[in-house]
């Protein structure tokens, strides 16, 4: 099977944060952004809705930032899955992540890192506009390439007017 | 912190905070009180009614903020975002309460608190910073005279600029004791209505920044995320649903000019001639860019609006709602975008009631073409409907609190008698009308005049009703009717979600969702029980102020003046109050000077 990822696209979301209730609601039975592992943050000038959340790069910064072993990526789906025992809550993985992914639980002083629920991601079934989705890498990447070209070509034809 | 909630969906958790002895305490909110009031606007109502004695005056120490969320709020059920604020009112001086959603209320909930209130008053200006459970009471001299973006910016900057606090503010408005000023969050979402705001700022209140972490829980968490998922759903596939995700309110435009209710130069008429300008899809055409959610919300009817000034700059904002396209567009006959964003931004940062504004503009604009103002009692503005230039200045000056500003902060019904043009007011219970002609949808009527917080449209939204089963202009069963509404309107409020979610959520689903969540057992009927039980506390509490029937009233332009030729069939329609508030008085049990029997009270369990 081929390599899939979460991909997000800003300009899709409206910011419900319905992502944020269903990663709690699926991992920790209970409503609490605080402890999901996809946040939202909107910014209130520009008016735009940005997402933190992993990447499942192929090689994690998290991974080698980790000196405690409390880090392994999953073979099958690719997430980065965490050792509880192993994990000191020192944040080493947080400052190295280019996406500011991870973040703290806020009770158990633990990371949480984005496990894909398993490869079929409660975030993705739940958004009401489909501005995160869990693609193919290709996929993902043809994606960012249409939204690339798209701002390219209304920058083009606003500068030709 | 879970061992010490005392209910699920709840907390059984309020935070106190007295400003004047900068005293912090926490109280118990037992089970009892949920399933008597449910909530938000019914626990408002208890609190009000229990601590804030009838009579006080509203800018005094003894006012207090009564902050209140609902059960649901923070939870995964649709649009759980209201929180309700309840306090005695500067604009009317009678009860208000005023419902904000976005993220505060929810933020609020989890920081571990159903409900905050705010007493007493802070020698200088001062912000509360809620972190879960520290709470402080910080300085906010350094804020006090910024706008509502700029406060907010700057709280969050000493707070490390940490984006997920949520953070509420007044603007200037607050400030200079506007006595329609709202207390704004993030920037476009509003306590709006009542002057919350005003009463803030006479505590020298200037923001308060929460940050909250826990968990709420669920007495049955599987079938609550059932129905999280169902309703979510039936949400997005509602008509009602997919026309706000499309136009945002502004779908109503086309609706209300449509049918020829649209209020049109203060309120003269009911059809604007430009309306077509100004139409949901011609809005999302020519200025949304994007859709803005509150929190948990799926339907996304905030628009994202952005327009390149004729200065060239580029502005972007939230909005205009309907109303604002209403109060300061057709109202004050203004249909350019330019002109409508650069109004509702001056109202949005200073923060101050758009409604409110509006009809008081028009209400000048309207005197000075009728001659009954002098261009020399409005400062050289040329208040001819239609002025732009005039409409953003004298906005400016009632931000300002200068001039012919400076009375128009104080409201319609002050302004207009300290202008000697009491007739040209268009307010009940010195709160303005919102943007449906009562002449074009007669239940309307009894929404604005029996309001316990002034004519309020949100008190009970019949006009989508009448328009769609034909019987707008008729005053049949308009009592039942109206009663209805208030009661559906009243659960929302008290359950903590928008009353937008009744196009996908019937009442009952909202007690399946409660009970699902809380454990407490209700239905449809009990519901409508508690709401009306909340209702007729609320006009106790004014009826001990000495309000009754007859201050339960609208202008004479809508009961004595005939409905001129429009859209729609209205041509010649006024609006018989008496029969109407006859009818409504019977369906409520009240007497026929509109105050509750010592039955009815009895049988709400709000007498011995």
């Amino acid at each position: 099977m081929s390599q899939k990822v979460l991909v997000f696209e800003p300009t899709k979301c409206i910011g419900c944060r319905l992502c944020e209730q269903w990663c709690s609601l699926t991992h920790h039975h209970v409503s609490n952004p605080a402890k999901s592992c996809i946040k939202i943050i909107r910014d209130h000038h520009i008016q735009i809705d940005f997402a933190t959340y992993c990447h499942q790069c192929n090689k994690p910064a998290c991974i080698d930032a980790c000196k405690f072993e409390a880090l392994t990526k999953d073979d099958e789906t690719g997430a980065i899955i965490i050792n509880e025992d192993n994990c000191i809550g020192c944040r080493a993985c947080i400052r190295e992540c280019p996406f500011a992914a991870p973040s703290m639980h806020p009770s158990k002083k633990i990371v949480l890192i984005c496990d894909l629920c398993g490869g079929d991601p409660e975030c993705v079934k739940h958004c009401p506009e489909e501005a995160i989705q869990y693609t193919d890498v290709e996929r993902a990447d043809n994606l960012y390439r249409t939204i690339f070209v798209k701002e390219m070509a209304e920058k083009m034809i606003k500068e030709a007017k | 912190m879970s061992s010490e909630t005392l209910g699920t969906g709840y907390h059984g958790k309020l935070l106190r905070v007295n400003l004047s002895t900068k005293e912090v305490s926490t109280e118990d909110l037992p089970k009892n009180l949920w399933e008597k009031f449910l909530g938000g606007r019914g626990l408002g109502a208890y609190f009000l009614t229990k601590e804030v004695a009838p009579d006080i005056v509203p800018l005094s120490t003894e006012n207090k903020l009564i902050f209140m969320n609902g059960a649901l709020s923070g939870t995964a059920i649709p649009g759980n975002n209201k929180i309700c604020l309840t306090f005695k009112s500067p604009l009317t001086n009678s009860y208000s309460y005023s419902l904000c959603g976005g993220h505060f209320g929810p933020e609020l909930k989890y920081a571990g608190y159903d409900g905050l209130i705010i007493e007493g008053k802070a020698n200088s200006p001062v912000y509360l910073w809620i972190n879960n459970d520290e709470i402080q009471i910080k300085d906010a001299q350094y804020i006090w005279g910024q706008l509502v973006p700029e406060s907010e910016d700057r709280i969050r900057k000493e707070l490390k600029g940490d984006a997920a606090i949520q953070i509420a503010v007044i603007g200037t408005a607050g400030e200079k004791l506007n006595k329609y000023a709202c207390i704004t969050s993030s920037y476009y979402r509003e306590f709006g209505r009542g002057g919350g705001g005003t009463v803030m700022g006479s505590k020298n209140l200037k923001g308060i920044a929460i940050r909250g972490t826990k968990d709420v829980k669920y007495a049955n968490f599987q079938l609550s995320l059932d129905l999280s998922e169902q309703l979510a759903s039936n949400l997005r596939e509602s008509p009602g649903g997919k026309i706000r995700r499309a136009y945002g309110t502004p779908e109503l435009v086309e609706k209300i000019n449509g049918n020829g209710f649209w209020i049109t130069n203060n309120f003269q008429k009911g059809t604007f001639e430009d309306a077509a300008k100004l139409s949901g899809p011609q809005m999302r055409k020519n200025i949304v860019f994007g859709d803005s959610s509150c929190f948990a919300c799926p339907i996304a009817c905030g628009k994202r609006s952005s327009i390149t000034l004729s200065n060239g700059q580029k502005m972007i904002m939230e909005g205009p709602e309907f109303e604002t396209i209403g109060m300061l567009g057709s109202n004050c006959g203004i249909s350019d975008w330019e002109t409508l964003l650069k109004a509702t931004k001056i109202c949005d940062t200073n923060g101050f009631d758009t409604i409110n504004a509006g009809a008081c503009v028009s209400m000048v604009m309207e005197a000075y073409e009728t001659e009954k103002l002098t261009l020399a009692q409005l400062d050289n503005l040329e208040l001819k409907f239609g002025n732009k230039i005039a409409l953003l200045q004298v906005l400016k000056l009632i931000a300002e609190r200068k001039g012919i500003g400076d009375i128009l902060a104080e409201g319609p019904k002050i302004a207009s008698e300290k202008l000697g043009i009491p007739e040209l007011a268009m307010h009940s219970k010195g709160q303005a009308l919102a943007v449906y002609d009562p002449r074009g949808a007669k239940a309307m009527a009894l929404t604005y005049a029996t309001s316990q917080k002034g004519a309020h449209h949100m008190n009970a939204t019949t006009m989508g009703f009448e328009i769609n089963s034909g019987t707008r202009l008729k005053i049949k069963n308009k009592g039942l009717l109206q009663r209805n509404h208030q009661f559906s309107m009243c659960i929302c409020d008290s359950i903590g979600i928008c009353s937008t979610m009744r196009a996908g959520i019937p009442h009952l689903d909202q007690a399946k969702a409660f009970t699902a969540v809380t454990g407490i057992e209700v239905d449809e009927t009990k519901l409508n029980l508690i709401a009306e039980r909340i209702i007729n506390m609320e006009r106790m509490y004014n009826v001990q102020l000495g309000f009754s029937r007859k201050d339960d009233t609208l202008p004479k332009r809508f009961t004595e003046e005939p409905m001129p030729k429009g859209n729609g069939d209205g041509e010649g329609e006024t609006v018989d109050l008496d029969a109407l508030l006859d009818d409504f008085y019977i369906q409520m049990g009240w007497d026929k000077n509109g105050i509750p029997t010592k039955e009815k009270l009895k049988d709400l369990a709000l007498l011995d």
